[in-house]
Protein backbone atom coordinates (compact mmCIF):
# COMPACT_ATOMS: atom_id res chain seq x y z
CA UNK A 1 0.00 0.00 0.00
CA UNK A 2 1.38 3.35 -1.05
CA UNK A 3 1.75 6.07 1.56
CA UNK A 4 -0.88 8.63 0.55
CA UNK A 5 -0.04 11.23 3.18
CA UNK A 6 1.00 14.66 2.01
CA UNK A 7 2.33 17.58 4.00
CA UNK A 8 1.27 21.08 3.04
CA UNK A 9 2.69 24.02 4.99
CA UNK A 10 3.46 21.71 7.93
CA UNK A 11 -0.07 20.28 8.05
CA UNK A 12 -0.36 16.58 7.30
CA UNK A 13 -3.27 15.38 5.16
CA UNK A 14 -4.05 11.65 5.12
CA UNK A 15 -4.26 11.80 1.35
CA UNK A 16 -4.08 14.52 -1.31
CA UNK A 17 -7.82 14.64 -2.19
CA UNK A 18 -10.00 17.55 -1.05
CA UNK A 19 -13.51 18.33 -2.30
CA UNK A 20 -13.49 21.83 -3.80
CA UNK A 21 -15.26 24.79 -2.28
CA UNK A 22 -18.89 25.24 -3.24
CA UNK A 23 -19.53 21.66 -4.26
CA UNK A 24 -19.53 20.11 -0.82
CA UNK A 25 -21.22 22.51 1.63
CA UNK A 26 -19.63 21.95 5.02
CA UNK A 27 -19.57 18.20 4.42
CA UNK A 28 -22.67 17.13 6.32
CA UNK A 29 -24.79 16.14 3.33
CA UNK A 30 -22.07 14.02 1.74
CA UNK A 31 -21.34 12.46 5.12
CA UNK A 32 -24.85 11.00 4.88
CA UNK A 33 -23.63 9.00 1.89
CA UNK A 34 -20.07 8.13 2.92
CA UNK A 35 -17.86 8.80 5.91
CA UNK A 36 -16.05 11.98 4.92
CA UNK A 37 -13.21 11.24 7.32
CA UNK A 38 -11.68 9.30 4.40
CA UNK A 39 -10.91 12.64 2.72
CA UNK A 40 -7.62 14.52 2.90
CA UNK A 41 -9.62 17.59 3.86
CA UNK A 42 -12.73 19.56 2.96
CA UNK A 43 -12.74 23.00 1.34
CA UNK A 44 -15.83 24.67 2.76
CA UNK A 45 -18.50 26.57 0.94
CA UNK A 46 -17.19 30.14 0.50
CA UNK A 47 -17.65 32.06 3.75
CA UNK A 48 -18.19 35.76 4.26
CA UNK A 49 -18.40 37.82 7.45
CA UNK A 50 -22.14 38.37 7.02
CA UNK A 51 -24.70 35.84 5.80
CA UNK A 52 -25.40 36.12 2.07
CA UNK A 53 -28.46 35.07 0.08
CA UNK A 54 -26.69 34.69 -3.24
CA UNK A 55 -27.98 35.17 -6.78
CA UNK A 56 -31.42 34.56 -8.30
CA UNK A 57 -32.08 31.17 -9.91
CA UNK A 58 -31.30 29.48 -12.24
CA UNK A 59 -27.82 29.31 -10.79
CA UNK A 60 -26.55 26.39 -12.85
CA UNK A 61 -26.37 25.28 -16.46
CA UNK A 62 -24.67 22.56 -18.41
CA UNK A 63 -22.70 22.59 -21.62
CA UNK A 64 -20.75 19.80 -23.26
CA UNK A 65 -18.38 18.32 -20.68
CA UNK A 66 -18.75 21.30 -18.34
CA UNK A 67 -21.16 23.10 -16.07
CA UNK A 68 -21.58 26.80 -15.35
CA UNK A 69 -22.57 28.14 -11.96
CA UNK A 70 -23.36 31.50 -10.42
CA UNK A 71 -24.46 30.79 -6.86
CA UNK A 72 -23.25 34.17 -5.70
CA UNK A 73 -21.60 33.10 -2.45
CA UNK A 74 -24.76 32.15 -0.60
CA UNK A 75 -23.60 31.18 2.89
CA UNK A 76 -24.82 31.50 6.47
CA UNK A 77 -21.90 33.73 7.48
CA UNK A 78 -18.69 32.81 9.27
CA UNK A 79 -20.21 32.95 12.76
CA UNK A 80 -22.89 30.40 11.92
CA UNK A 81 -20.21 28.14 10.42
CA UNK A 82 -18.07 28.42 13.56
CA UNK A 83 -21.03 27.79 15.82
CA UNK A 84 -22.74 24.94 14.00
CA UNK A 85 -20.30 23.15 11.72
CA UNK A 86 -16.66 23.75 12.51
CA UNK A 87 -16.18 21.40 15.48
CA UNK A 88 -17.99 18.61 13.69
CA UNK A 89 -16.01 19.07 10.47
CA UNK A 90 -12.70 19.26 12.38
CA UNK A 91 -13.53 15.97 14.07
CA UNK A 92 -13.77 14.43 10.60
CA UNK A 93 -10.89 15.81 8.57
CA UNK A 94 -8.70 18.82 7.78
CA UNK A 95 -10.67 22.01 7.33
CA UNK A 96 -9.87 24.36 4.48
CA UNK A 97 -12.01 27.43 5.17
CA UNK A 98 -12.71 29.15 1.87
CA UNK A 99 -13.30 32.87 2.48
CA UNK A 100 -14.41 35.83 0.40
CA UNK A 101 -15.06 39.51 0.80
CA UNK A 102 -16.02 42.73 -0.93
CA UNK A 103 -13.28 44.86 0.55
CA UNK A 104 -9.77 44.40 1.90
CA UNK A 105 -11.19 44.94 5.39
CA UNK A 106 -13.63 42.06 4.84
CA UNK A 107 -10.71 39.75 4.02
CA UNK A 108 -8.70 40.91 7.03
CA UNK A 109 -11.72 40.50 9.29
CA UNK A 110 -12.68 37.00 8.24
CA UNK A 111 -9.07 35.79 8.31
CA UNK A 112 -8.60 37.16 11.82
CA UNK A 113 -11.82 35.48 12.94
CA UNK A 114 -10.79 32.04 11.63
CA UNK A 115 -7.10 32.23 12.57
CA UNK A 116 -6.13 29.24 14.68
CA UNK A 117 -9.59 27.65 14.31
CA UNK A 118 -9.12 25.91 10.96
CA UNK A 119 -6.28 24.01 9.27
CA UNK A 120 -6.04 26.30 6.25
CA UNK A 121 -7.64 29.45 4.97
CA UNK A 122 -8.25 29.53 1.25
CA UNK A 123 -8.71 33.02 -0.12
CA UNK A 124 -11.29 33.34 -2.89
CA UNK A 125 -10.05 36.39 -4.78
CA UNK A 126 -12.41 36.06 -7.72
CA UNK A 127 -14.95 38.33 -6.01
CA UNK A 128 -15.59 41.86 -7.26
CA UNK A 129 -13.57 44.50 -5.44
CA UNK A 130 -15.99 47.26 -4.49
CA UNK A 131 -13.21 49.88 -4.65
CA UNK A 132 -11.94 48.82 -8.09
CA UNK A 133 -15.32 49.37 -9.71
CA UNK A 134 -16.20 45.71 -9.29
CA UNK A 135 -13.10 44.29 -10.95
CA UNK A 136 -12.15 41.08 -9.17
CA UNK A 137 -9.25 41.14 -6.70
CA UNK A 138 -7.74 38.19 -8.55
CA UNK A 139 -7.24 39.76 -11.97
CA UNK A 140 -4.27 42.14 -11.67
CA UNK A 141 -1.05 40.94 -10.06
CA UNK A 142 -0.82 44.11 -7.94
CA UNK A 143 -4.29 43.47 -6.48
CA UNK A 144 -3.47 39.80 -5.85
CA UNK A 145 -0.38 40.83 -3.92
CA UNK A 146 -2.27 43.44 -1.91
CA UNK A 147 -5.21 41.26 -0.89
CA UNK A 148 -2.85 38.41 -0.03
CA UNK A 149 -0.74 40.73 2.11
CA UNK A 150 -3.80 42.05 3.95
CA UNK A 151 -5.07 38.53 4.62
CA UNK A 152 -1.66 37.26 5.69
CA UNK A 153 -1.20 40.17 8.07
CA UNK A 154 -4.38 39.11 9.87
CA UNK A 155 -3.12 35.56 10.37
CA UNK A 156 -0.75 34.40 13.08
CA UNK A 157 -1.35 30.65 13.10
CA UNK A 158 -3.26 29.32 10.12
CA UNK A 159 -1.49 28.86 6.77
CA UNK A 160 -2.90 30.90 3.91
CA UNK A 161 -3.81 29.42 0.53
CA UNK A 162 -4.58 31.90 -2.23
CA UNK A 163 -6.98 30.49 -4.82
CA UNK A 164 -6.04 31.92 -8.20
CA UNK A 165 -8.45 32.87 -10.92
CA UNK A 166 -7.69 31.63 -14.45
CA UNK A 167 -9.32 34.72 -16.01
CA UNK A 168 -6.03 36.62 -16.04
CA UNK A 169 -3.24 37.86 -18.27
CA UNK A 170 -0.50 35.71 -16.75
CA UNK A 171 -1.10 32.95 -14.23
CA UNK A 172 2.63 32.80 -13.47
CA UNK A 173 2.72 36.52 -12.64
CA UNK A 174 -0.31 36.19 -10.35
CA UNK A 175 1.15 33.12 -8.67
CA UNK A 176 4.35 35.10 -7.97
CA UNK A 177 2.26 38.03 -6.72
CA UNK A 178 0.52 35.74 -4.22
CA UNK A 179 3.86 34.40 -3.04
CA UNK A 180 5.28 37.91 -2.71
CA UNK A 181 2.16 38.96 -0.77
CA UNK A 182 2.92 36.24 1.76
CA UNK A 183 0.82 33.27 0.63
CA UNK A 184 1.89 29.95 2.14
CA UNK A 185 0.32 27.99 -0.73
CA UNK A 186 -1.66 28.63 -3.89
CA UNK A 187 -4.59 26.70 -5.29
CA UNK A 188 -5.86 26.82 -8.86
CA UNK A 189 -7.81 27.05 -11.01
CA UNK A 190 -11.00 28.77 -9.92
CA UNK A 191 -13.72 28.67 -12.61
CA UNK A 192 -13.40 30.23 -16.05
CA UNK A 193 -16.05 32.81 -16.86
CA UNK A 194 -18.53 31.59 -19.45
CA UNK A 195 -22.04 31.85 -20.85
CA UNK A 196 -24.62 29.31 -22.04
CA UNK A 197 -27.66 30.43 -24.03
CA UNK A 198 -31.19 29.08 -24.27
CA UNK A 199 -31.77 29.74 -27.97
CA UNK A 200 -35.55 29.34 -27.68
CA UNK A 201 -35.72 32.22 -25.21
CA UNK A 202 -32.68 34.04 -26.66
CA UNK A 203 -31.47 34.46 -23.11
CA UNK A 204 -28.60 33.15 -21.04
CA UNK A 205 -29.68 30.10 -19.03
CA UNK A 206 -28.19 31.41 -15.80
CA UNK A 207 -30.02 34.33 -14.16
CA UNK A 208 -26.67 36.05 -13.60
CA UNK A 209 -26.05 35.78 -17.41
CA UNK A 210 -22.48 34.57 -16.93
CA UNK A 211 -21.23 31.79 -14.71
CA UNK A 212 -18.08 30.00 -13.68
CA UNK A 213 -17.21 27.11 -16.00
CA UNK A 214 -15.94 23.90 -14.41
CA UNK A 215 -15.87 20.20 -15.12
CA UNK A 216 -13.97 17.74 -17.28
CA UNK A 217 -13.73 20.12 -20.26
CA UNK A 218 -11.54 22.64 -18.42
CA UNK A 219 -8.93 20.11 -17.33
CA UNK A 220 -6.25 20.72 -20.00
CA UNK A 221 -6.35 24.46 -19.27
CA UNK A 222 -6.11 23.78 -15.55
CA UNK A 223 -3.20 21.36 -15.91
CA UNK A 224 -1.29 23.86 -18.03
CA UNK A 225 -1.92 26.63 -15.52
CA UNK A 226 -0.90 24.46 -12.57
CA UNK A 227 2.30 23.64 -14.43
CA UNK A 228 3.04 27.32 -15.15
CA UNK A 229 2.13 28.53 -11.68
CA UNK A 230 4.02 25.83 -9.83
CA UNK A 231 7.14 26.61 -11.79
CA UNK A 232 6.84 30.29 -10.95
CA UNK A 233 6.78 29.85 -7.16
CA UNK A 234 8.50 27.90 -4.40
CA UNK A 235 5.39 27.50 -2.19
CA UNK A 236 3.21 24.38 -2.54
CA UNK A 237 0.39 24.23 -5.07
CA UNK A 238 -3.03 22.59 -4.84
CA UNK A 239 -4.33 21.75 -8.31
CA UNK A 240 -7.90 21.53 -9.52
CA UNK A 241 -10.04 21.88 -12.61
CA UNK A 242 -12.02 19.07 -14.20
CA UNK A 243 -10.67 16.14 -12.18
CA UNK A 244 -13.00 13.17 -12.66
CA UNK A 245 -10.78 10.20 -11.78
CA UNK A 246 -7.50 9.16 -10.16
CA UNK A 247 -5.59 9.47 -13.44
CA UNK A 248 -6.69 13.10 -13.78
CA UNK A 249 -5.54 13.79 -10.21
CA UNK A 250 -2.15 12.23 -10.96
CA UNK A 251 -1.72 14.55 -13.95
CA UNK A 252 -2.07 17.51 -11.62
CA UNK A 253 0.43 16.05 -9.16
CA UNK A 254 2.96 15.50 -11.94
CA UNK A 255 2.35 19.04 -13.23
CA UNK A 256 3.44 20.38 -9.87
CA UNK A 257 0.57 20.05 -7.38
CA UNK A 258 1.06 18.61 -3.88
CA UNK A 259 -2.67 17.95 -3.45
CA UNK A 260 -5.79 18.24 -5.55
CA UNK A 261 -9.35 19.43 -5.22
CA UNK A 262 -12.34 17.77 -6.85
CA UNK A 263 -15.41 19.89 -7.59
CA UNK A 264 -17.92 19.24 -10.34
CA UNK A 265 -17.38 15.49 -10.27
CA UNK A 266 -19.02 15.41 -6.83
CA UNK A 267 -22.26 16.24 -8.66
CA UNK A 268 -21.75 13.65 -11.38
CA UNK A 269 -20.77 10.94 -8.93
CA UNK A 270 -21.46 11.45 -5.24
CA UNK A 271 -18.73 8.93 -4.41
CA UNK A 272 -16.13 10.60 -6.67
CA UNK A 273 -13.65 11.59 -3.95
CA UNK A 274 -13.38 8.19 -2.22
CA UNK A 275 -13.08 6.52 -5.64
CA UNK A 276 -10.28 8.90 -6.64
CA UNK A 277 -8.42 8.23 -3.37
CA UNK A 278 -8.64 4.49 -3.94
CA UNK A 279 -7.64 4.91 -7.56
CA UNK A 280 -4.54 6.95 -6.69
CA UNK A 281 -3.52 4.29 -4.19
CA UNK A 282 -3.99 1.52 -6.75
CA UNK A 283 -2.10 3.46 -9.43
CA UNK A 284 0.84 4.03 -7.08
CA UNK A 285 0.91 0.34 -6.19
CA UNK A 286 0.88 -0.68 -9.85
CA UNK A 287 3.70 1.74 -10.63
CA UNK A 288 5.87 1.00 -7.62
CA UNK A 289 5.34 4.47 -6.18
CA UNK A 290 5.78 4.18 -2.42
CA UNK A 291 4.76 7.70 -1.48
CA UNK A 292 2.22 9.73 -3.41
CA UNK A 293 4.21 12.87 -2.53
CA UNK A 294 6.98 11.56 -4.81
CA UNK A 295 4.75 12.25 -7.81
CA UNK A 296 4.67 16.02 -7.35
CA UNK A 297 6.48 17.93 -10.05
CA UNK A 298 7.87 14.90 -11.85
CA UNK A 299 6.78 15.99 -15.31
CA UNK A 300 9.38 15.64 -18.05
CA UNK A 301 8.71 18.02 -20.90
CA UNK A 302 9.15 16.81 -24.47
CA UNK B 1 -30.35 8.58 0.65
CA UNK B 2 -27.87 6.46 -1.22
CA UNK B 3 -26.16 6.05 -4.55
CA UNK B 4 -27.00 2.82 -6.37
CA UNK B 5 -26.46 1.20 -9.71
CA UNK B 6 -29.90 0.28 -10.99
CA UNK B 7 -30.96 -1.85 -13.95
CA UNK B 8 -33.41 -0.50 -16.49
CA UNK B 9 -36.51 -2.73 -16.77
CA UNK B 10 -38.49 -0.59 -19.19
CA UNK B 11 -38.19 2.83 -20.82
CA UNK B 12 -41.18 3.65 -23.03
CA UNK B 13 -42.97 6.64 -24.45
CA UNK B 14 -46.36 7.16 -22.80
CA UNK B 15 -47.44 10.48 -24.34
CA UNK B 16 -46.02 13.12 -26.64
CA UNK B 17 -42.48 13.83 -25.38
CA UNK B 18 -43.16 11.93 -22.14
CA UNK B 19 -41.35 8.73 -21.21
CA UNK B 20 -41.80 6.30 -18.37
CA UNK B 21 -38.63 4.64 -17.07
CA UNK B 22 -38.78 1.73 -14.65
CA UNK B 23 -35.62 0.52 -12.95
CA UNK B 24 -34.75 -2.10 -10.37
CA UNK B 25 -32.34 -1.76 -7.46
CA UNK B 26 -30.59 -4.65 -5.76
CA UNK B 27 -31.79 -3.70 -2.32
CA UNK B 28 -35.14 -2.49 -1.09
CA UNK B 29 -35.33 1.26 -0.75
CA UNK B 30 -38.05 3.01 1.18
CA UNK B 31 -39.39 6.07 -0.65
CA UNK B 32 -41.99 8.59 0.53
CA UNK B 33 -44.55 9.98 -1.92
CA UNK B 34 -43.22 13.19 -3.45
CA UNK B 35 -39.55 12.31 -3.11
CA UNK B 36 -37.29 12.36 -6.16
CA UNK B 37 -34.13 10.82 -7.52
CA UNK B 38 -31.12 12.07 -9.48
CA UNK B 39 -30.41 10.00 -12.60
CA UNK B 40 -26.90 9.94 -14.01
CA UNK B 41 -26.75 10.08 -17.81
CA UNK B 42 -23.41 9.01 -19.30
CA UNK B 43 -21.57 11.96 -20.82
CA UNK B 44 -23.48 14.61 -18.86
CA UNK B 45 -21.85 16.15 -15.80
CA UNK B 46 -25.13 16.94 -14.06
CA UNK B 47 -27.60 14.30 -12.98
CA UNK B 48 -31.25 14.78 -13.87
CA UNK B 49 -33.56 15.36 -10.91
CA UNK B 50 -36.82 13.49 -11.56
CA UNK B 51 -39.80 12.79 -9.32
CA UNK B 52 -40.45 9.21 -8.35
CA UNK B 53 -43.85 8.27 -9.66
CA UNK B 54 -44.10 4.71 -8.37
CA UNK B 55 -42.00 3.00 -5.72
CA UNK B 56 -42.36 -0.69 -4.98
CA UNK B 57 -39.51 -1.82 -2.72
CA UNK B 58 -36.90 -2.61 -5.40
CA UNK B 59 -38.75 -1.27 -8.41
CA UNK B 60 -39.14 2.40 -9.23
CA UNK B 61 -40.80 4.32 -12.04
CA UNK B 62 -40.00 7.88 -13.04
CA UNK B 63 -41.66 9.82 -15.84
CA UNK B 64 -39.78 12.51 -17.70
CA UNK B 65 -40.28 14.98 -20.47
CA UNK B 66 -37.82 15.27 -23.35
CA UNK B 67 -36.21 18.64 -22.74
CA UNK B 68 -32.63 18.63 -23.95
CA UNK B 69 -29.71 16.39 -24.77
CA UNK B 70 -29.69 14.65 -21.39
CA UNK B 71 -33.30 13.49 -21.44
CA UNK B 72 -32.97 12.59 -25.14
CA UNK B 73 -29.98 10.42 -24.30
CA UNK B 74 -31.93 8.90 -21.41
CA UNK B 75 -34.78 8.02 -23.77
CA UNK B 76 -32.57 6.55 -26.49
CA UNK B 77 -29.67 4.90 -24.70
CA UNK B 78 -31.19 3.43 -21.56
CA UNK B 79 -33.02 0.41 -22.84
CA UNK B 80 -33.89 -2.73 -20.90
CA UNK B 81 -30.88 -4.19 -19.11
CA UNK B 82 -28.78 -1.00 -19.18
CA UNK B 83 -27.21 0.18 -15.93
CA UNK B 84 -28.15 3.52 -14.48
CA UNK B 85 -26.50 5.44 -11.64
CA UNK B 86 -29.21 6.74 -9.29
CA UNK B 87 -29.14 8.81 -6.13
CA UNK B 88 -32.31 8.25 -4.08
CA UNK B 89 -34.54 8.92 -2.25
CA UNK B 90 -34.13 12.69 -2.12
CA UNK B 91 -36.14 15.54 -0.64
CA UNK B 92 -38.87 15.61 1.99
CA UNK B 93 -41.96 14.36 0.13
CA UNK B 94 -45.64 14.85 0.92
CA UNK B 95 -46.87 14.41 4.49
CA UNK B 96 -50.54 14.06 5.32
CA UNK B 97 -51.64 14.04 8.96
CA UNK B 98 -53.72 11.10 10.23
CA UNK B 99 -56.67 13.42 10.93
CA UNK B 100 -56.60 14.80 7.39
CA UNK B 101 -59.01 12.45 5.65
CA UNK B 102 -59.95 14.31 2.50
CA UNK B 103 -57.04 15.06 0.22
CA UNK B 104 -57.36 17.22 -2.89
CA UNK B 105 -54.67 16.70 -5.50
CA UNK B 106 -54.13 19.44 -8.07
CA UNK B 107 -51.61 18.79 -10.82
CA UNK B 108 -50.61 20.11 -14.20
CA UNK B 109 -48.18 19.04 -16.92
CA UNK B 110 -45.26 16.95 -15.67
CA UNK B 111 -46.35 17.96 -12.17
CA UNK B 112 -48.83 15.10 -12.23
CA UNK B 113 -46.06 12.51 -11.79
CA UNK B 114 -44.99 13.23 -8.20
CA UNK B 115 -48.70 13.51 -7.37
CA UNK B 116 -49.33 10.02 -8.70
CA UNK B 117 -46.96 8.76 -6.00
CA UNK B 118 -49.18 10.54 -3.46
CA UNK B 119 -52.37 9.06 -4.92
CA UNK B 120 -50.83 5.59 -4.81
CA UNK B 121 -49.64 6.02 -1.23
CA UNK B 122 -52.76 7.58 0.25
CA UNK B 123 -55.58 6.03 -1.82
CA UNK B 124 -56.27 3.23 0.68
CA UNK B 125 -56.65 5.39 3.77
CA UNK B 126 -57.80 8.77 2.46
CA UNK B 127 -60.55 10.13 0.26
CA UNK B 128 -58.72 11.52 -2.73
CA UNK B 129 -60.14 14.10 -5.11
CA UNK B 130 -57.76 14.53 -8.02
CA UNK B 131 -57.75 17.36 -10.56
CA UNK B 132 -55.19 16.80 -13.27
CA UNK B 133 -54.51 19.19 -16.13
CA UNK B 134 -53.05 18.54 -19.56
CA UNK B 135 -52.48 20.56 -22.70
CA UNK B 136 -54.84 18.41 -24.75
CA UNK B 137 -56.24 14.89 -24.81
CA UNK B 138 -53.15 13.49 -26.57
CA UNK B 139 -51.05 14.54 -23.58
CA UNK B 140 -53.15 12.57 -21.07
CA UNK B 141 -51.32 9.59 -19.63
CA UNK B 142 -51.35 7.25 -16.63
CA UNK B 143 -55.08 7.67 -16.24
CA UNK B 144 -55.34 4.29 -14.48
CA UNK B 145 -52.98 5.51 -11.75
CA UNK B 146 -54.86 8.77 -11.24
CA UNK B 147 -58.17 6.90 -10.91
CA UNK B 148 -57.19 5.17 -7.67
CA UNK B 149 -58.82 7.90 -5.57
CA UNK B 150 -62.46 8.75 -4.94
CA UNK B 151 -62.72 11.03 -7.94
CA UNK B 152 -60.66 12.18 -10.88
CA UNK B 153 -61.31 15.30 -12.92
CA UNK B 154 -59.24 15.46 -16.07
CA UNK B 155 -58.76 18.93 -17.50
CA UNK B 156 -57.42 20.07 -20.84
CA UNK B 157 -56.34 23.54 -21.87
CA UNK B 158 -58.07 23.16 -25.25
CA UNK B 159 -61.17 21.40 -23.93
CA UNK B 160 -60.49 18.30 -26.05
CA UNK B 161 -61.16 16.10 -23.00
CA UNK B 162 -62.85 16.63 -19.65
CA UNK B 163 -62.98 20.05 -18.00
CA UNK B 164 -62.07 22.91 -20.34
CA UNK B 165 -59.44 24.83 -18.39
CA UNK B 166 -56.70 24.12 -15.91
CA UNK B 167 -56.70 21.96 -12.80
CA UNK B 168 -56.87 24.92 -10.39
CA UNK B 169 -60.00 26.22 -12.09
CA UNK B 170 -61.59 22.75 -11.93
CA UNK B 171 -60.64 22.37 -8.28
CA UNK B 172 -61.91 25.81 -7.25
CA UNK B 173 -65.31 25.02 -8.76
CA UNK B 174 -65.68 22.11 -6.35
CA UNK B 175 -63.65 23.18 -3.34
CA UNK B 176 -66.63 24.26 -1.24
CA UNK B 177 -68.44 21.04 -1.95
CA UNK B 178 -65.45 18.73 -1.44
CA UNK B 179 -64.08 20.66 1.60
CA UNK B 180 -60.65 18.99 1.57
CA UNK B 181 -58.57 18.80 4.76
CA UNK B 182 -55.36 19.25 2.79
CA UNK B 183 -54.32 20.10 -0.77
CA UNK B 184 -51.26 18.67 -2.53
CA UNK B 185 -50.12 20.29 -5.75
CA UNK B 186 -47.44 20.30 -8.40
CA UNK B 187 -47.30 21.95 -11.79
CA UNK B 188 -46.15 24.97 -13.77
CA UNK B 189 -45.39 28.06 -11.65
CA UNK B 190 -48.31 30.14 -13.04
CA UNK B 191 -50.65 27.33 -11.98
CA UNK B 192 -49.17 27.23 -8.48
CA UNK B 193 -49.45 31.01 -8.24
CA UNK B 194 -53.12 30.81 -9.17
CA UNK B 195 -53.62 28.13 -6.54
CA UNK B 196 -51.88 30.23 -3.91
CA UNK B 197 -54.11 33.20 -4.68
CA UNK B 198 -57.24 31.05 -4.71
CA UNK B 199 -56.45 29.36 -1.40
CA UNK B 200 -55.68 32.59 0.42
CA UNK B 201 -57.88 32.93 3.51
CA UNK B 202 -59.38 29.47 3.22
CA UNK B 203 -57.49 27.89 6.09
CA UNK B 204 -56.84 24.64 4.24
CA UNK B 205 -53.23 23.47 4.48
CA UNK B 206 -51.85 23.49 0.93
CA UNK B 207 -48.54 21.99 -0.13
CA UNK B 208 -46.69 22.47 -3.40
CA UNK B 209 -43.82 20.51 -4.90
CA UNK B 210 -41.32 22.77 -6.67
CA UNK B 211 -38.85 22.21 -9.47
CA UNK B 212 -35.47 23.88 -10.00
CA UNK B 213 -32.19 23.27 -11.82
CA UNK B 214 -30.02 21.31 -9.39
CA UNK B 215 -26.37 20.60 -8.76
CA UNK B 216 -25.72 18.01 -6.09
CA UNK B 217 -29.33 17.10 -5.22
CA UNK B 218 -28.50 16.57 -1.54
CA UNK B 219 -28.40 20.11 -0.16
CA UNK B 220 -24.68 20.86 -0.33
CA UNK B 221 -24.21 23.20 -3.28
CA UNK B 222 -27.01 25.77 -2.76
CA UNK B 223 -27.82 25.89 -6.47
CA UNK B 224 -31.56 25.10 -6.39
CA UNK B 225 -32.93 27.65 -3.97
CA UNK B 226 -36.41 29.15 -3.82
CA UNK B 227 -37.43 32.33 -2.03
CA UNK B 228 -39.07 31.94 1.31
CA UNK B 229 -41.57 34.55 2.41
CA UNK B 230 -39.68 36.74 4.85
CA UNK B 231 -36.56 37.25 2.78
CA UNK B 232 -34.61 34.04 3.29
CA UNK B 233 -34.32 31.13 0.91
CA UNK B 234 -34.63 27.37 1.02
CA UNK B 235 -33.00 24.50 -0.85
CA UNK B 236 -35.54 22.87 -3.16
CA UNK B 237 -33.64 19.55 -3.10
CA UNK B 238 -33.21 19.21 0.66
CA UNK B 239 -35.69 21.50 2.44
CA UNK B 240 -38.25 20.69 -0.27
CA UNK B 241 -39.25 19.93 -2.92
CA UNK B 242 -42.54 20.10 -0.97
CA UNK B 243 -43.32 23.35 0.81
CA UNK B 244 -46.36 24.81 2.51
CA UNK B 245 -47.68 27.20 -0.14
CA UNK B 246 -47.58 30.24 2.17
CA UNK B 247 -43.96 29.53 3.03
CA UNK B 248 -42.56 30.21 -0.46
CA UNK B 249 -42.65 33.00 -3.02
CA UNK B 250 -43.85 31.67 -6.34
Amino acid sequence: MADLRVNICGVELKNPVIPASGTFGFGREFDGIYDISVLGGVATKGLTLEPRLGNPVPRIAESRGVILNAVGLQNPGVEAFIEHDLAWLKSKTRVVANVAGRTLEDYAGICARLDGLVDFIELNISCPNVRSGGMAFGIRACDVKEVTHVAKSALKKTPLIVKLSPNVESIAANARAAEEGGADCISLINTLTGMAIDIERRKPIIANNTGGVSGAGVKPIAVRMVYEASHAVTIPVIGMGGITCAEDAIEFLMAGASAVQVGTQNFTDTLACPKIIQGISAWCDRHGVEKVSELTNTLKLN
Amino acid sequence: MREVTATVLENVQIAENIYSLTFATEEEISVRPGQFCMLGVAGYPLRRPIAICKAERKRFTVCYQLKGGGTKSLATNYTKGEKLSVLLPLGNGFFVKPEEKKVAIVGGGVGIFPLISAIRAFAGEKEIFAYMGFRNKEAVCMEYEMQRGKSLTLCTDDGSLGFHGNAVQAFMKEVNEVRPDVVLSCGPTPMLRALKAAMQGRDIPTFVSLEERMGCGIGACLVCVCDRTGGTNARVCKDGPVFEIGEVEL
